[in-house]
């Protein structure tokens, strides 16, 4: 069988920017979880809330993208710390099952009420940059989806530099990797914590901001979505940023080829036929577990 | 007297450092051996390792004749080493009668068909079991207890329970990490009490402990470790005025260390 | 005793199609039957053992399809497919358990959730399996000596048996050394370890047990409401059963058979549209893990500890 190479490069380009966008959602929950060893299962609806905010921002600033990309972020950070506060802030770390119920009541209600108020119906979110894209030979890239992934690159390399080379991001490796060294040396768990899950909802609201002009907006948009990352951050192993980025990216493009080549269906179920695959290999995940590793 | 463990040459190391470094020694049958050493000597690595819960990297463990390194915990359990815990474990929400039966379950021969049929085989355990429960709960002092949750035990009572649990299935030889740690000082007593007790009728201790006072009264041998290698071993009299263990545990001379002891006698 | 006033009531519910002819009801009560099963395996694996399992979902839709398959496509009996239902269930939880048993707690409950997921993709879009999308209407009527489980009676009766046996099983299982070592698992894993008892084979075993009782209730289920497709999967159903679970009060036997009944009736009670009734699923949810975490029991339990410490200090 002739394989186009545009077509194929067109495939490619297309996996590496969902790739990006899976890996901020990914990273997200991997830093929730090195910090706090709970698994957000309201991540999704995060993203979703992002989206939305995303849809609502823009027509208010006249469809400039880049205003209503930080509203929308600010705006799921803020939910992100209220969540904390009133919610996750009650959690002990080893209450898993405990974390997992209280996130996934949180994610139901999230997400029913989005759609009771503004019904499930799918919404177009047009940009300053509408349609436009750019022309390499025969292959077609939107402005959107070009600065969708600059921007998620953007965000992991401020990430990178925020990890390791602030206090701030410090605190959080310290206890990640060793709790109660970390509190010996007088980190404050709590305040950590209150960072770690403003910054991963900021992150996803990123995604969700950058998602939204790239496909339709829809209240259950984050639930899909949010079981490939957490399959994706069992594959890079739980708390491992890097490895949460290199198999998001690697999914995207697996992903992209797939459903380029063959039915849908095996499109949706590779994350988790590779999940499968990499537990029965690798338990404790393709990359070295434990704590956050930055590189 | 026959050695009943026999602990040869045990290596265990953590990213570089090694935390087990050769370490060997034998425990007597019927004898309460010390385990003693500063923070960071690796006594507790050594007990891992010799009860399954570590993998050693290497060395041998001879449990009367068997050798058992590398064994999983439940295996080396079932051949007749019990361990308690330094952060004492029991369960929490189930009461006492059924922590101690628990830890005789699995040395019984009544099977799940057994149980089911009520047949004569699983009466007869039930009743051996509850039996011993009993004594061993008299012995400790928790009967009034009997029928309670553990949970509602204070930490030094929950350590007695834990001991109790350990002797259960009447095991070869006991392994007691850090028995005494946190324990009020009037409770200690008691424990000390309890051991002596259970030696005289023929139980083999391994005592890990800091409390150098009640190794002190209770071992006839203790074992010095310091940086993951044997010290010096012998009678507590003689380790107490062993200038190496002076020195690597108190940082003091033997001069110093008689200072001490005259200032406070 | 006590033992009489159970018996009693677990006979009194059979009569209860002489009490009323009303269809509703009757099938309000399949319901409450069935859920109560599939809470109470949910218990056994979660309240017990304590192992958030999401698989229950993914066993649940298996058990209706391979009953339904088993019907349609294979012509064999709706017994024959309940006993397929069971053994299937059984055996992938072997399978698909063992490695997710070791990959610890948190990853755990990741890969369940996925099985689940996966059920519903196969569902869904293996088509030539299971009719996809369209799903597999017209179940027929089950049948035994001749005589035709018809009408919803006949199916309560069916149902009513089926939660007498798997609860009774599930019973008798908890309040053995089985039971508690699983309880004791949960509560304390590297004790057991240390008292000679390798925690594994209990696991799976809950594991598959829970598996079969609620694949087989699933297939009960798919043949009450006499069609099958991807919908049977929804996540709806898994809300339900942890639902029960967590009100009744996780690894409380009576605890969670109370709440599966009771809060059977609610699904119809909050008829509002279903958006209003899944924020109140979540709201309770919420509530309930903040608050009382150990659900009824849970609370009754602790005041109970609370007054025998009182007497005993």
């Amino acid at each position: 069988m002739a394989v186009d190479p545009v077509y194929l490069v067109q495939l490619t380009l297309n996996g590496i920017t969902l790739g990006l966008l899976y890996a901020l959602i990914a990273v997200g929950l991997a830093l929730i979880f090195g910090v706090m060893q709970i698994i957000n299962f309201a991540h999704g609806e995060l993203l979703m809330v992002g989206a939305f905010a995303m849809s609502f921002a823009l027509p208010a600033m006249g469809s400039l993208y880049w205003p209503a990309m930080a509203a929308a972020v600010v705006a799921t950070m803020i939910c992100g710390l209220v969540i904390y506060e009133t919610l996750l802030v009650r959690l002990r770390p080893d209450e898993f099952e405990r974390s997992i119920l209280i996130t996934l009541g949180l994610s139901i209600i999230v997400l029913h009420v989005v759609q009771y108020l503004f019904t499930a119906n799918p919404r177009m979110v047009d940009t300053q940059y509408g349609f436009d894209g750019v022309l390499i030979g025969t292959i077609r890239i939107t402005w959107t989806r070009i600065i969708g992934a600059a921007v998620a690159i953007g965000a992991f390399a401020l990430l990178f530099v925020l990890l390791k080379h602030t206090q701030f991001g410090r605190a959080m490796r310290a206890i990640a990797q060793n709790r109660e060294a970390a509190l010996m040396v007088g980190i404050r768990p709590r305040v950590v914590a209150r960072n770690a899950v403003v910054l991963a909802t900021g992150l996803c609201g990123l995604a969700g901001a950058a998602l939204a002009p790239i496909q339709l907006v829809t209240p259950g948009m984050g639930q899909f979505l949010i079981f490939k990352a957490f399959a994706l951050v069992i594959i890079g192993g739980l708390g491992n940023i890097p490895g949460a980025i290199v198999s998001a990216i690697g999914l995207g493009l697996i992903e992209s080829w797939i459903g380029g080549f063959f039915e849908i269906v095996w499109q949706e179920a590779a994350v988790f036929i590779l999940m499968v695959v990499v537990m029965f290999l690798k338990p404790d995940g393709l990359f070295t577990r434990g704590g956050m590793r930055v590189g | 007297m026959t050695a009943l463990l026999e602990v040869r040459e045990l290596r265990k190391s953590f990213a570089g450092v090694h935390a087990v470094d050769g370490v060997s020694f034998t425990v007597e049958q019927g004898s309460i051996t010390g385990l003693i050493g500063p923070n960071g000597s690796g006594k507790s690595t050594t007990i891992d390792c010799i009860a399954g819960f570590q993998k050693a990297d290497g060395g041998r463990v001879i449990l009367a004749g068997t050798d058992i390194a590398g064994r999983s915990a439940h295996q080396i359990a079932r051949a007749g080493l019990m361990r308690t815990f330094q952060t004492v474990r029991v369960y929490e929400n189930l009461p006492l009668r059924d922590n101690l039966t628990i830890a005789a379950q699995q040395f019984d021969d009544a099977s799940w068909s057994d149980e089911l049929f009520r047949t004569r085989r699983y009466r007869r355990a039930a009743a051996a079991a509850e039996a011993r429960a009993r004594e061993l709960i008299e012995l400790v002092g928790l009967a009034r207890y009997y029928d309670a949750e553990a949970g509602i035990l204070s930490y030094g009572q929950k350590k007695l329970l834990a001991l109790a649990a350990a002797l259960m299935p009447r095991p070869r030889i006991v392994v007691l990490d850090e028995p005494v740690a946190g324990v009020n000082p009037t409770r200690i007593r008691d424990v000390e009490d309890v051991l002596r007790k259970l030696n005289a009728s023929g139980e083999t201790f391994l005592i890990v402990e800091h409390n150098v006072e009640f190794i002190t009264n209770l071992c006839h041998h203790v074992i010095v470790l310091d940086q993951g290698r044997k010290l010096a071993e012998g009678t507590a009299a003689a380790i107490h005025t062993d200038p190496r263990v002076l020195e690597a545990y108190l940082g003091m001379t033997p001069e110093m260390a008689e200072a001490e002891m005259r200032g406070a006698a | 005793m006590k033992a009489v006033a159970i018996v009693i009531a677990a006979l009194a519910f059979g009569v209860l199609p002489y009490l009323t002819s009303s269809n509703y009801i009757l099938g309000v009560a399949v319901s409450a039957a069935i859920y109560t099963v599939a809470a109470a395996a949910l218990n056994l694996i979660y309240g017990y053992t304590g192992l958030l399992s999401f698989a229950q979902l993914g066993f649940w839709g298996i058990g209706g399809y391979a009953t339904a398959l088993t019907v349609v496509t294979f012509g064999g009996t709706f017994w024959l497919g309940l006993l397929w239902a069971g053994l299937l269930n059984a055996a992938l939880a072997l399978v698909v358990g063992y490695p997710t048993l070791r990959v610890g707690r948190h990853a755990f409950v990741i890969v369940t959730l996925t099985f689940a997921l996966l059920v519903t993709l196969v569902a869904r879009d293996w088509v030539d399996l299971t009719r996809g999308p369209l799903g597999i209407p017209g179940l027929p009527a089950p049948s035994l000596f001749g005589v035709e489980f018809k009408t919803t009676t006949h199916f309560y009766w069916i149902a009513w048996a089926y939660a007498l046996l798997a609860l009774g099983f599930l019973y008798a299982l908890g309040t053995s050394r089985i039971g508690r070592t699983l309880v004791a698992i949960k509560q304390n894993e590297p004790l057991v370890r240390a008292q000679g008892i390798a925690p594994m084979p209990y696991k799976l075993a809950a594991f598959a047990i829970s598996a079969a009782i609620t694949g087989i209730a699933g297939g009960i289920f798919a043949f009450h409401l006499k069609v099958i497709d991807p919908l049977f999967l929804d996540f709806y159903y898994m809300q339900t059963f942890l639902i029960m679970v967590i009100i009744g009060g996780a690894g409380s036997f009576w605890g969670v058979v109370v709440a599966g009944i009771a809060l059977s009736a609610l699904p119809e009670v909050l008829r509002f549209s279903s958006d209003f009734r899944m924020i109140i699923y979540g709201v309770v949810l919420l509530v309930i893990m903040l608050v009382m975490p150990g659900g009824l029991a849970g609370w009754i339990h602790q005041r109970r500890v609370a007054r025998m410490r009182a007497a005993l200090r």
